[in-house]
């Protein structure tokens, strides 16, 4: 079943033929391996406000602070440690609707990240004791080692519905004595898609991940740049299994990334807030454009995708609620297959027909643009749910993007072969490039 | 299609597959292929088939023969070994062996149980998790999990015999991709298009799993999935079948827009417990296993796991309604023993508790914690209960302390604050646990709480201060959807909500009457799935009259909780206070109690009394049907005899007492032998036949008596015949169903017995007189609906038994003989309607219809399976024909029991049966049967008879050979035994019944049953007769 892993850290390259010193980075659970046992929650009582007035009373754990973002939840029955420290959950407040967190505690090695994304965690019940045999601590330890606030007892029920019917909303909660604070905050608060997310989540400087990695005949593996807009470590590890990797900074142009690092293909990463934010979402749409230009093979998942789509001239909006679990279906229009995906997103790619389907009562999405990439495209994956674009190709270019996680972590593994397409591409890629020069050596 | 009628319809499919019957015929099998079938169900092939796709399967080995399993259990090295027989039903003939010598034991039964005589014997994994995943694929290979399903019984306990919760709660999410990504890979390897099972054992502590097996058809556990997601399985996997895929069907819970091809994701907690018969079989071993014993389930849905599990238990209907400290009145296997009540139950015995499971186990958990047990001492002592769950019960421990301490500080119910009440009601405590709990659970028990600190003080305070159930939709999604599904639970949330009500939709602006139908709650012995048949009939009569229908049940196995039975449905509790709190909330018009059995109708007179207050809340509400004063009336013993004497009915002799003395009394005036039972009861619990005082004192020995508990007593009617009639009054006319005559005598139940439509030997003049006393019953009583009357004729005078103010078992088997659909009618009666303004059809009369019963005794160790007074049957099954002979044989043949052809019949019978045994023997030589017989049956057969018997030694004289030797031989094809109820012949009557169910030999123990078996043999010799096509008409 699972490899349990009795260590901390996250090393990508680890186990990978061919690399010797893979480098090591830290897993957001680390903080726990070396703590002295757990202590259990005060108990204090907290006070949940929405944006609409509705307020919610519960007890407080984690770190007894208060917690302000936008009002979403994700509907998976496990894997809450996975999606905590997923980095698409930068600037919001996370809700569970299963209504118990954190029964087989939180393990070693198994983070999506270095830190805890959501700024705060609402729960109906906490478990202190958690059982299983790589738990190294509580849900509770985990927020507290990351200073984040949660609070349970709450009816997250009836707050889902709200968010369902409402769309997603603005809230803050904390401890009970500071309510009046709170409504202050709440008044106040702008929405945290106006900030730059991905550059807060970003990497600092790229780094090469499994060094020397080769296939099973001995031969180097295509390399890749794998653009960092909040990048979940599953989505590293399935990637060093195929290329070697280099992990590049959001911002990092696509002239930087050839002239130091010479990659075979491109792959741009999920990621928080507005895919249109004018910051290093923008900045990582153009490294993606310009790939896609040069006829580099390019594969995006989750922001990637969206960016993908504005790239292609097509708009991207806010779902009124967004779509985070592990059991999303997603036909594939091609094979009429339908996949049990994992999925985390608040926005969403227009389709080009239809339009934008279940939008945010806002209305917010971005402006029309022209498409850059030199390509055309269609629609490859739609959600069965309610038809959003799920994925997209694009015609007579080795690239194709997808909303959904093929990485899983947590969910299910059906999409997992789509990096396999994405490795085939690039093979293809090479493998015809390399049969052009030697097309024109010949013919010299 | 074979895959959704369980076992019996897979092992007759392959069948017919395999010799060629359905290529002959033209027929094809979809759904499921038999390669599947053979794979999944023959160890050996699926052993090979998980190695081929790289899935761990246990160490085992399939052997055909005792030697083949000795060698076996030497290759695997060390006990406990389990094994499993292939192709059975639940796993019987199971069982874990920890030495040679029940290695063999059990794998003998095990090689004979199995339908192609193979077991299988295999390494323990022992204590292990254990996790389902319930699967499905359509043809284009599309595969979900609809619900995955987590064990608390570690491993060695059949899933049925579970307490099971959903979805699981411990693996963490790579551990469950592990098993899901396992599971999908079974379905597609084994090409499975509909819906399959795989039950996988975890070993908590190093993440190691086996792949247990696969059920390659819809099963018990997915009827409890579908129950838990509201995702309806069996029909999915239909629509499958005939060639849909799951993306082209709508989702049935979200509607239209959404399609079918998901996962349900649940933001609740669901767990089952199963209901086992050991409070009516006090005999049986009540050791679980690997083999099924429980006759029913219960399924309650909380928002954490400690509301889920209470609730559960409430649902349970045992007696105690919520944990209470253990004493040694539970340690009774009797009736009860409440004088034992004050006696803590010995840590010993506590401990045994909890380390061989059996029925009593949950509530030594709770125990356990009680007094003080850490989490490793229980977890050691169970053999590996996962801690997590372990943990929960013992917060269902410290909560209750908690509230015990608060009233032994002087908190009465009047004064609970409004945060504590909440918190109480949150985590799954009900009105009446609070008040027993406030009160320090007083060892008179939890029905004589003092005034003011009782269940209804209890609920005045808790409406009082506004705290009221939600009501959360069942919607597969955790309300990311809007559904449709009209299914909902009860939970109290935390937190500061106001009481609200829930939203329904369109609820508010329901102009219709809304009339709510109790169901009858868990499977047992008594009420069984029959009650069901009515429940569903009263939705749709409600539905007829253009009211809107909801049912309140709990049981997942049934029709009645599909959410499209009703207009809406409630899986709770079948208490007073859960279904006032759902009438409150519905603002329901009215209630209709007569279907549910005695679950139902026991709610009619505590519903009555809490109606002043419910009132108070703005409830009108009406009870339909018959009234709870008739319902009383008939029920109460001494009310119907003078009810009975003022109508000119003749009942036999008896009396009600609640003393030890009175009994005695009683019985002498009235004379033995004596038929002796607790009032208010069904399925005969605790009713006896006793021959004598010396019996009367070890019957009192286990009986508890006390002013509201009072103990019948009746002349018993030897030799006696006996009928029963269902009926409808609306009032002013009385609907007679049918008339059924039982085959057997009175004296054992009547849901026991073999019974005939029409009466095959009641003279016409009895018959008129049953029908006037039926009328006059109806009309009398003021019944309103449907009725049921057990009759007995003995020298040629008709008694009345008893009447029973509600839908009987039998409704069903009547609908079915006549085609008059009598549960509808009365349902429209009981709802107001008038007989003669409903166009009732004419009743077939072309054939006889046999209902014969089906007995648990193979899976029941310790239980003697003669029938008695006492309900032992768990089902039934009915045969029709023109002939009634081959109506009889179809229906004996329909309860897997052998009709012989050929061979040995073994007679013994008591003295006055001898003579006329003769002509039956005569019969059976005739037909080529060799007649065994012990000496004083072969003296009057040879001599009178001149017939040609062998003599063999009655097992008492301890000489060879005897009748469990001739049985063991394989030279007895039927046993016919009517039993002396003294002397040695009582003990070889008990072990030739044992070894005959053992066996699977048909044996006989009255003389009745003798003389139908015989011409059901002389049908079967001419060949299996043609069916027949059973119509049931409808209403308009």
């Amino acid at each position: 079943m699972s490899e349990s892993s009795s260590h901390g850290g996250f090393c990508p390259g680890d186990g990978i033929r061919g690399v010797e010193h893979p480098p090591t980075f830290p897993d957001a659970a680390d903080p726990l391996l070396n703590s002295l046992g757990s202590e259990q929650p005060s108990g204090s009582k907290g006070v949940l406000l929405l944006a609409d007035g509705t307020r919610f009373e519960g007890t407080l754990f984690g770190t007894e602070e208060i917690a302000e973002g936008e009002l979403v939840f994700t509907t998976g029955m496990c894997g809450y440690q996975e999606s905590l420290t997923d980095p698409s959950f930068a600037g919001q407040v996370l809700t569970f609707t299963y209504p118990l967190l954190g029964n087989y505690g939180v393990h070693p090695g198994i983070s999506e990240s270095s830190s805890v994304h959501p700024r705060g965690v609402v729960c109906k019940q906490h478990m202190t004791f958690p059982d299983h045999r790589d738990s190294v601590g509580s849900v509770h330890d985990l927020l507290v080692a990351h200073n984040i606030p949660g609070i349970e007892g709450i009816d997250t029920r009836a707050l889902t519905r709200r968010v369902r019917e409402h769309g997603t909303l603005l809230c803050v909660f904390g401890p009970a004595e500071r309510a009046d604070e709170m409504e202050t905050i709440l008044r106040e608060m702008t929405p945290p898609d106006a900030d730059d997310l991905v550059a807060d989540v970003t990497c600092d400087e790229p780094r090469l991940l499994n060094p020397g990695a080769t296939d099973e005949k001995g031969e180097s593996l295509p390399r890749l740049a794998a653009i960092d807009c909040g990048v979940k470590h599953n989505i590293l590890r399935e990637l060093c299994r195929r290329f070697e990797v280099v992990w590049c900074p959001a911002s990092m142009t696509l002239e930087e990334m050839n002239r130091d690092w010479s990659p075979d293909a491109l792959f741009a990463s999920n990621g928080p807030g507005d895919p249109a934010h004018p910051g290093a979402a923008t900045d990582a749409r153009k490294t993606l454009a310009a790939a896609v230009r040069q006829g580099m093979p390019v594969m995006g998942i989750c922001l990637g995708h969206q960016l993908m789509g504005l790239a292609a001239g097509l708009r991207t909006y806010k779902l009124r609620y967004g779509h985070r679990g592990s059991n999303q279906p997603v036909m594939d229009l091609e094979t009429r297959r339908v996949h049990i995906t994992s999925q985390n997103h608040g926005f969403a790619v227009e389709d080009p027909i239809q339009g934008m389907l279940a939008p945010h009562p806002s209305g917010a999405c971005s402006e029309v643009t022209d498409n850059v990439l030199g390509a055309e495209f269609k629609v490859r994956h739609v959600n069965s749910n309610d038809g959003t674009v799920e994925g997209l190709d694009l015609l007579d270019k080795p690239a194709f993007t997808i909303q959904f996680h093929p990485e899983a972590c947590p969910g299910p593994h059906d999409a997992s072969p789509l990096f396999d397409r994405f490795q085939n591409m690039v093979a293809e890629h090479l493998n015809r490039a390399g049969t052009e020069i030697v097309t024109k050596e010949g013919g010299a | 299609m074979l895959g959704w009628g369980g076992q019996t319809a897979l092992n007759i499919a392959s069948a017919l597959a395999k010799d060629g019957t359905l290529d002959e015929l033209g027929v094809e099998l979809i759904g499921c292929n038999l390669a599947a079938i053979d794979e999944a169900e023959d160890r050996d092939l699926f052993k090979k088939v998980c190695e081929e796709i790289d899935l761990p399967v246990c160490k085992a080995l399939a052997c055909d023969s005792i030697e083949e399993v000795i060698a076996a259990a030497e290759e695997l090295g060390s006990f406990p070994l389990l094994v499993r027989p292939a192709f059975t039903l639940g796993g019987l003939g199971g069982g874990t062996a920890f030495n040679m010598g029940e290695l063999v034991e059990i794998a003998s039964q095990g090689i004979l149980h199995s339908a192609i005589g193979q077991v299988l014997i295999e390494e323990s994994i022992l204590g292990w998790q254990e996790h389902e995943y319930e699967v499905m694929r359509d043809g284009s290979d599309n595969a979900i999990i609809v619900c995955t399903m987590e064990n608390i019984d570690p491993m060695g306990v059949h899933t049925g015999e579970s307490i099971v919760v959903a979805p699981q709660q411990t693996l963490s999410d790579s551990d469950h991709q592990g098993l899901r990504d396992a599971a999908l890979k079974l379905i597609r390897r084994l090409n499975i298009k509909g819906g399959c099972n795989v039950q996988f054992a975890v070993e908590q502590s190093t993440g190691d799993y086996r792949v247990i097996e696969v059920n390659p058809r819809v099963s018990r556990s997915s009827a409890l999935a579908s129950k838990a997601t509201g995702y309806p399985i069996a029909r999915m996997a239909a629509l499958i079948a005939v060639g849909y895929t799951l993306d082209e069907l709508p989702n049935p819970i979200t509607g239209e827009g959404t399609t079918a091809a998901f996962e349900p994701t649940l933001d609740y907690c669901v767990v089952k417990i199963p209901r086992w018969p050991f409070d009516k079989f006090r005999t049986a071993d009540r050791k679980i296993g690997t083999s099924m014993k429980s006759t029913g389930e219960v399924m309650a849905i909380g928002r954490s796991f400690e509301e889920a599990c209470l609730k559960a238990w409430a649902s349970l209907e045992y007696g105690k309604p919520h944990p209470r400290p253990l004493t040694m009145s539970d340690a009774s296997d009797g009736e009860t023993m409440d004088e034992r009540a004050s006696e803590k139950l010995p840590t010993a015995l506590l401990e045994d508790w909890l380390r061989i499971p059996t029925d009593r186990r949950m509530g030594a958990l709770i125990e356990a914690f009680r007094r003080g047990y850490s989490i490793e001492d229980v977890r050691d002592l169970t053999g590996g209960i996962t801690r997590w769950f372990l943990r929960r019960f013992e917060k269902i421990a410290a909560i209750e302390t908690e509230i015990r301490a608060a009233g032994e500080i002087g908190m009465r119910p009047a004064g609970i604050p409004g945060s504590e009440m909440r918190s109480w009601k949150g985590a799954g405590f009900t009105d009446l646990h609070i008040a027993d709990a406030l009160c320090g659970f007083p060892e008179s028990g939890f029905k004589n709480l003092p005034t003011g600190q009782d269940e209804t003080a209890l609920r005045m305070r808790r409406h009082e201060l506004r705290v009221h159930p939600r009501y959360r939709m069942v919607d597969s999604c955790a309300a990311e959807f809007a559904a449709v599904t009209p299914y909902y639970y009860s939970t109290y949330e935390g937190g500061s909500a106001e009481s609200g009500v829930d939203y329904v939709p369109g609820l508010s602006s329901s102009v219709k009457q809304k009339i709510a139908v109790v169901g009858s709650g868990p499977i047992r012995i008594g009420q069984g799935i029959e009650f069901d048949y009515g429940c569903v009939h009263a939705a749709g009569a409600i539905q007829d009259l253009g009211h809107e229908a909801i049912i309140i049940n709990n049981n997942p196995e049934t029709v009645s909780t599909d959410f499209d039975t009703s207009d809406r449905l409630y899986f709770d509790p079948l208490t007073l206070e859960s279904v006032s709190e759902i009438l409150l909330r519905e603002d329901a018009n009215g209630i209709l109690l007569q279907f549910g059995g005695q679950t139902a109708i026991n709610l009619a007179l505590p519903l009555a009394n809490e109606m002043p207050h419910l009132s108070t809340m703005g409830l009108e509400l009406m009870m339909e049907g018959t009234s709870p004063e008739s319902i009383d009336e008939a029920s109460d013993r001494e009310r119907f005899e003078e009810f009975a004497l003022r109508c000119g009915l003749r009942m036999p002799d008896g009396a009600t007492a609640t003393t030890p003395e009175g009994v005695r009394h009683a019985a002498n005036e009235i004379g033995y032998p004596v038929l002796v039972r607790p009032s208010y009861v069904l399925g005969g619990r605790g009713m006896e036949i006793l021959a004598n005082y010396k019996q009367l004192e070890s019957y009192m020995r286990d009986a508890y008596l006390s002013s509201d508990r009072p103990l019948l007593i009746d002349k018993y009617l030897g030799n006696a015949m006996e009928l029963d009639v269902d009926a409808v009054c609306d009032g002013e006319e009385v609907l007679i169903g049918a008339i059924m005559e039982h085959l057997e005598e009175a004296g054992i139940h009547s849901g026991d017995s073999t019974c005939f439509i029409p009466p095959q030997n009641v003279p016409d003049e009895i018959l008129e007189q049953v029908e006037e006393w039926t009328r006059v019953i109806g009309l009398e009583l003021r019944v309103r609906g449907c009725y049921n009357i057990q009759f007995a004729i003995h020298d040629g005078l008709l008694y009345v038994l008893e009447v029973n103010p509600r839908g009987s078992r039998t409704f069903p088997f009547v609908a079915k003989s006549t085609g008059i659909p009598l549960a509808r009618i009365a349902a429209r009666v009981a709802l107001g309607e008038r007989l003669r303004d409903l166009d009732i059809p004419d009743p077939q009369t072309d054939a006889v219809c046999v209902k014969a019963p089906v007995f648990p005794f193979i899976k029941l160790r310790g239980l003697d399976p003669a029938p008695g007074p006492e309900m032992k049957s768990t089902g039934e099954v009915m045969g029709s024909h023109v002939r009634a002979s081959a109506a009889y044989l179809k229906a004996r043949l329909a309860t897997e029991i052998p009709v012989p052809t050929q061979g040995g019949v073994y007679i013994t019978v008591k003295d006055e049966d001898k003579y006329s045994m003769i002509p039956l023997a005569e019969k059976l030589k005739g037909m080529g049967f060799t007649i065994y017989a012990t000496r004083g049956t072969s003296i009057v057969l040879r001599s009178e008879g001149e017939l040609e018997v062998e003599t063999c030694y009655r097992i008492a004289e301890g000489r060879s050979p005897d009748a469990l030797d001739l049985m063991r031989q394989g030279k007895i094809q039927l046993v016919i035994n009517t039993p002396r109820s003294t002397g040695g012949a009582v003990l070889d009557g008990n072990m030739m019944r044992r070894l005959a169910v053992e066996l699977n030999i048909p044996f006989v123990t009255t003389m009745a049953g003798a003389r139908m078996e015989v011409e059901a043999i002389k049908e079967a010799l001419d060949g299996i007769p043609e069916p027949r096509l059973l119509e049931i008409k409808s209403l308009n």
